[in-house]
């Protein structure tokens, strides 16, 4: 018997378990560190976990912008090569040409990452994963949705492809409606499949939501009616601004040119000009919509009642070098015909009774000239200085509104205040909830009364607005016409027509300012332009919020 | 080795066996719970997503110039022009 045969298998076999048994401890031990950390670049990978981005409502939880699923549709070139057959499928279900797809692919052969297609509807991508192709990878993304469009673009914004704010609440309020992706660990197989979720590392914090204090009924009425207006006069641009005179929130905002948030086309083709949000970031000269603050300094003095007469024959005169003119020779009128009629004489002859600070102090008590804070990006703070009020001209000038520019925002938190009584309030955008909100009283609330009284005699058949009444409402404005600053001073083309107003005027329910910037049809002033938009938003306004008429025609 | 000593072995021996039962036990029940977490995720993303498409359909039916135009059209309604007032 050969027994040795026998020992040097077992020694054999012995000494191979030894080996076998010190690489398990070597690779256990020693190179434990470096093998783990390879396993997991190789299978465990850090998912994120989407977060829904804020929904912004109006007042009335009408959504005003929406995040909603879509489909990004990626592939990988450079890991599957897709047969034609595949790559004619996906073609069909995306409506694409199968050979432009598949002269892509080819052009991107090395490529780790290639979208075939983004924002992709989530029924299309179901048909794409029923297809059950190896190698195509669907990934969730959202897309906003702005169902207002263009009626309340300016407001509400929009954002990039990659959900980040880019203009007007979605700009200013990022912060808070953007969401914070979670993260969660699983491993995936060769395939990129994942197989096991490891750990929840980051829930994801969806975005909040803001309500706004738009009405959206209002801004589609008032949105309409402007655009209607700026097409028919020929007109560059157009803004309008309402306010709620009881709590100073902003129920309205339009401009026109506008543009279509849900077109990302609108921000490539460079259109800039229709998305500035004029109504707060333009100033213009507010011409006679100034004319009642300047009563109201009168009224202040004293001296001055509604019923004082006022000489304007022979319908013009002359401070120091400047002539300053009424259309016509109104000849002995009263304070309050002086602003029924918007006579430019009148109001000067009254200014220059007043101590030379008066008008600009009651322009800067009722918050025209200063930076309203709604937080709407861009805002303008204006342009209102009492420098050279010493001179008289600087001085009558300002008394009819020129020598300062403001925006809209800034005029209607001005006629908030008349609309209050001589309250100021703040002037919001976001919905104040069950917030009672007080504001400052500035003037005397009986001298505010009379003046808001003497503007409704500017939408007498007398006055200067007639077509801005209501039926079955009483109506308190002024109107405004200012001519534009050309390269040659004051340019006799170029106008701007206003009109700014409240309604009820007995109990005002909200302010209106309407700005139709350089009308060009047959008739450019005030109010055969902006007095018709303010009339017909009214009417409508004033049902829609349910104020009951007050006098019976 | 006392009596006292063996028993307190087997005690012991016994505890090891029911802790780890229980080790396995309860990570069963966190596959378990993981498994609904990710469903309950799943489900909240879903129902997100129907939010998100219902709050648009609603917006798209509820848009003023809908209620405008079925008002005047299907209803034969139209806008006042003045004050009437039909009952005292």
């Amino acid at each position: 018997m050969k027994l040795w045969r026998h020992y040097v298998v077992v020694i054999l076999f012995l000494l191979g378990c030894t080996g076998v048994a010190a690489r398990v401890v070597f690779l256990n031990v020693t190179d434990r560190e470096f093998l783990q950390e390879q396993g997991n670049a190789r299978a465990v990978r850090q998912e994120v976990l989407p977060a829904y981005r804020g929904v912004i409502y109006d007042r009335h939880g009408e959504a005003l912008a929406v995040s909603t699923p879509v489909a990004a549709i990626w592939t990988d070139p450079s890991f599957v090569q897709l047969s034609a057959e595949a790559v004619q499928q996906v073609a069909e279900v995306l409506d694409r040409d199968p050979d432009a797809l598949a002269a892509q692919l080819a052009a991107s052969a090395g490529r780790e990452f290639l979208y075939l297609a983004r924002r992709v509807p989530w029924d299309v991508a179901e048909r794409i994963r029923a297809l059950g192709l190896d190698g195509v990878y669907i990934r969730r993304e959202y897309r906003r949705y702005y169902p207002a469009g263009e009626m309340a673009a300016h407001v509400v914004g929009m954002t990039n492809i990659d959900d980040l704010g880019l203009e007007g609440i979605e700009l200013s309020y990022d912060e808070h409606l953007r969401g914070r992706p979670g993260r969660k660990t699983v491993l995936k197989n060769r395939r990129g499949e994942t197989i096991e979720d490891l750990a929840f590392d980051e829930a994801p914090r969806y975005g909040e939501d803001i309500t706004l204090s738009l009405d959206l009924r209002l801004q589609f009425v008032a949105y309409r009616e402007l655009k209607a207006a700026v097409a028919g006069n020929h007109a560059r641009s157009g803004s309008l601004v309402m306010l709620d005179a009881r709590t100073g929130e902003v129920l309205a905002l339009a401009n026109e040119p506008s543009y279509n948030p849900n077109d990302p086309e609108a921000l490539a083709s460079g259109r800039r000009d229709a998305m500035r949000n004029r109504a707060v970031t333009d100033t213009y000269e507010p011409g006679s919509t100034i004319k009642p603050f300047t009563v109201l300094a009168a009224l202040g003095t004293g001296r001055w009642q509604p019923d004082s007469v006022i000489d304007t024959a022979p319908g013009f005169f002359s401070v120091r070098t400047k002539m300053i003119q009424d259309p016509s020779n109104l000849g002995a009128i009263t304070l309050t015909q002086a602003l029924q009629k918007s006579s430019q004489v009148g109001i000067a002859k009254v200014a220059l009774d007043l101590p030379p600070e008066a008008v600009f102090d009651v322009i800067g008590r009722a918050g025209i000239s200063e930076f309203i804070g709604t937080g709407l990006p861009g805002e303008t703070a204006g342009r209102v200085s009492n420098q050279g009020l010493g001179n008289p001209i600087v001085q009558a000038t300002m008394a009819y509104g020129y020598g300062l520019a403001v925006s809209p925002l800034q005029l209607a938190q001005g006629y908030l205040t008349l609309a209050r009584g001589g309250e100021r309030m703040p002037v919001s955008i976001l919905h104040q909830d069950r917030v009672t909100r007080e504001g400052r009283q500035v003037f005397d609330a009986q001298r505010v009364r009379t003046v808001v009284e003497m503007m409704e005699t500017v939408t007498s058949d007398a006055g200067t607005a007639p077509r801005a009444r209501v039926p079955g409402f009483r109506v308190a404005g002024k109107t405004g016409t200012s001519r534009k600053v050309g390269p040659q001073g004051y340019d006799d083309e170029r106008h701007v027509a206003l009109f700014a107003g409240m309604a009820p005027a007995t109990d005002p329910r909200f302010v209106m300012v309407v700005v139709i910037n350089e009308p060009r049809g047959k008739a450019n002033g005030g109010g055969a332009v902006a007095a018709p938009v303010f009339g017909q938003v009214a009417a409508r306004a004033l049902r829609l919020l349910g104020v009951e008429p007050e006098v019976s025609i | 080795m006392t009596v006292r000593q063996a028993l307190l072995v087997v005690a012991l021996l016994l505890a090891v066996v029911a802790s780890g039962v229980q080790v396995a036990l309860v990570s069963h029940d966190v596959r378990l719970l993981h498994g609904d977490l990710e469903a309950a995720q799943r489900a909240q993303d879903e129902h997100l997503a129907e939010h998100s498409r219902l709050l648009l359909e609603r917006s798209a039916l509820s848009a003023y110039q809908n209620v405008e135009r079925v008002a005047e059209t299907e209803l034969d309604m139209r806008f006042p022009d003045k004050v009437e007032q039909l009952a005292p």
